[in-house]
């Protein structure tokens, strides 16, 4: 999914948090966005996740603004993520059921990600009782699981063990390999942007730098 | 010192040997309780989580009028209920005064402020996250809603067995639009209330003692549910 973002403008309260006059992001790319505290890196990915709608300007998804069709071709990673008070499984099979995708093909799906992400040992763990490491891999998995268009991560790896980054990373990179799927990627980490991004835009005080 | 425990006396007897007018009224107020909160929480659990993560213009009045009606004297529901369906009433034709069913409408009217603002101050404070997530997993408004009610489940249950404590324990309402009638209408709290002024406290001790047993199971089953954390 190729992302065209027009003026676009965010005020809080008077402070003018992002002014972006022309920004594409292509399809099928991993694009990292980085930039300081406070720079509005998550501001700008909670606008293109269709969360954040107070602001000016035009975001366009394959050319078209953003409709409920769009809200189910792409999903966002949180920092801190929230999981469902039930088991890993249910989380992460969480997208295709409200999909309404046939009970065999979940079954498979699902199976198929836990064992990728080396989670098959926390299937029937409560996921709201894990660690943070823990955590974000299972919340990754329930992302990639449906094969979103688009998938954003805000700081997915910030604070969590080496050994889960490699996963992650490893199978961020997978994902945008088989699927094509555009990925966009907020960090602060500038070794990471560099061993996974196609592109890197930063942004610092609202504005996209050199 | 000696009536008192008389009375517990009396009253452990009047439990175990099963006397059929004081199971009687134990029943008829689970029954007019059970219904009224069930009734009340189905219509406001979904109707408080929609309130609570949706942003609209005068939020905060509303939360305010919601919260003042959260508290809202039991007699007084009683009053309106009564007013309502009395004879000369909007909804006087159904001739549902001194019946079950009104003391069911007044419940129901009386735990609905409670179930609608503990949902939506639930809502509004831990849904939003929720929310967030359910939509960016691609789920449409009805999926969101259930998700919340599924992760809240918890804390909703407690808010329903606070409206419950409030419904079976109240004597204003009942009182007023069931008139107290024998074999009819009778409830725990209305007996209570009668036996206290007649001077038969065994009977009132024996029901005081089921309102804290009902209070103490109904506690035991929640708390040993939300123990599975």
């Amino acid at each position: 999914m190729e992302i065209r973002v027009k003026n676009l403008k965010r005020y809080y309260s008077d402070n003018l948090v992002l002014d972006i006059d022309n920004l594409t992001m292509e399809k099928g790319k991993i694009i990292g966005v980085i930039g300081p505290n406070g720079s509005g890196k998550s501001t700008l990915l909670n606008i293109i996740a269709g969360l954040d709608k107070g602001y000016l300007g035009t975001v366009e998804y394959d050319k078209k603004p953003i409709d409920k069709e769009t809200y189910r071709d792409m999903t966002i990673v949180f920092q801190k993520p929230y999981l469902f008070r039930r088991k890993v499984y249910e989380n992460i099979e969480y997208p295709l059921k409200i999909r309404g995708v046939d009970r065999n093909i979940i079954g498979e799906r699902v199976e198929k990600i836990i064992e990728r992400f080396e989670i098959e040992d926390l299937k029937d763990n409560k996921a709201h009782l894990l660690s943070g490491g823990e955590s974000q891999k299972v919340s990754l998995a329930r992302a990639l699981v449906f094969k979103p268009k688009l998938l954003l991560l805000d700081e997915p790896t910030s604070n969590i063990d080496p050994e889960s980054i490699k996963i992650m990373e490893r199978e961020i990179v997978r994902f945008n390999k088989e699927t094509g799927s555009t990925i966009i990627i907020v960090t602060h980490n500038m070794e990471q942007s560099r061993r996974l991004c196609d592109d890197i835009i930063y942004l610092e005080e609202g504005k996209v730098g050199c | 010192m000696d009536y008192i425990l008389e009375g517990f006396r009396e009253a452990l007897k009047l439990l175990t040997t099963f006397d059929r007018e004081i199971y009687g009224i134990i029943s008829l107020s689970l029954m007019v309780s059970t219904t009224a909160t069930v009734v009340a929480a189905l219509i406001c659990i979904p109707i408080g989580i929609h309130l609570g993560i949706k942003n609209f213009r005068g939020k905060r009045a509303f939360s305010r009028i919601l919260y003042t009606f959260m508290s809202i004297p039991s007699v007084i529901v009683g009053l309106m209920v009564a007013i309502i369906l009395s004879r000369k009433g909007p909804l006087g034709r159904f001739d549902l005064l001194y019946t079950p069913k009104a003391m069911v409408i007044a419940q129901t009217l009386l735990v609905i402020p409670l179930i609608l603002g503990l949902t939506y101050s639930l809502s509004k404070n831990r849904g939003k996250e929720i929310e967030n997530v359910g939509i960016t997993l691609g789920g449409n408004k009805k999926d969101i809603i259930i998700l919340i009610i599924k992760e809240l489940r918890l804390d909703l249950m407690v808010n329903v067995v606070t409206a419950f404590s409030r419904a079976i324990s109240e004597v204003g309402a009942v009182m007023i639009v069931g008139g107290n009638i024998k074999y009819r209408t009778r409830v725990i709290t209305t007996t209570i209330s009668m036996m206290k002024s007649m001077g038969d406290y065994p009977t009132a001790i024996a029901l005081g003692l089921v309102l804290l047993v009902i209070s103490f199971v109904i506690n035991s089953i929640i708390y040993s549910y939300s123990g599975e954390d």
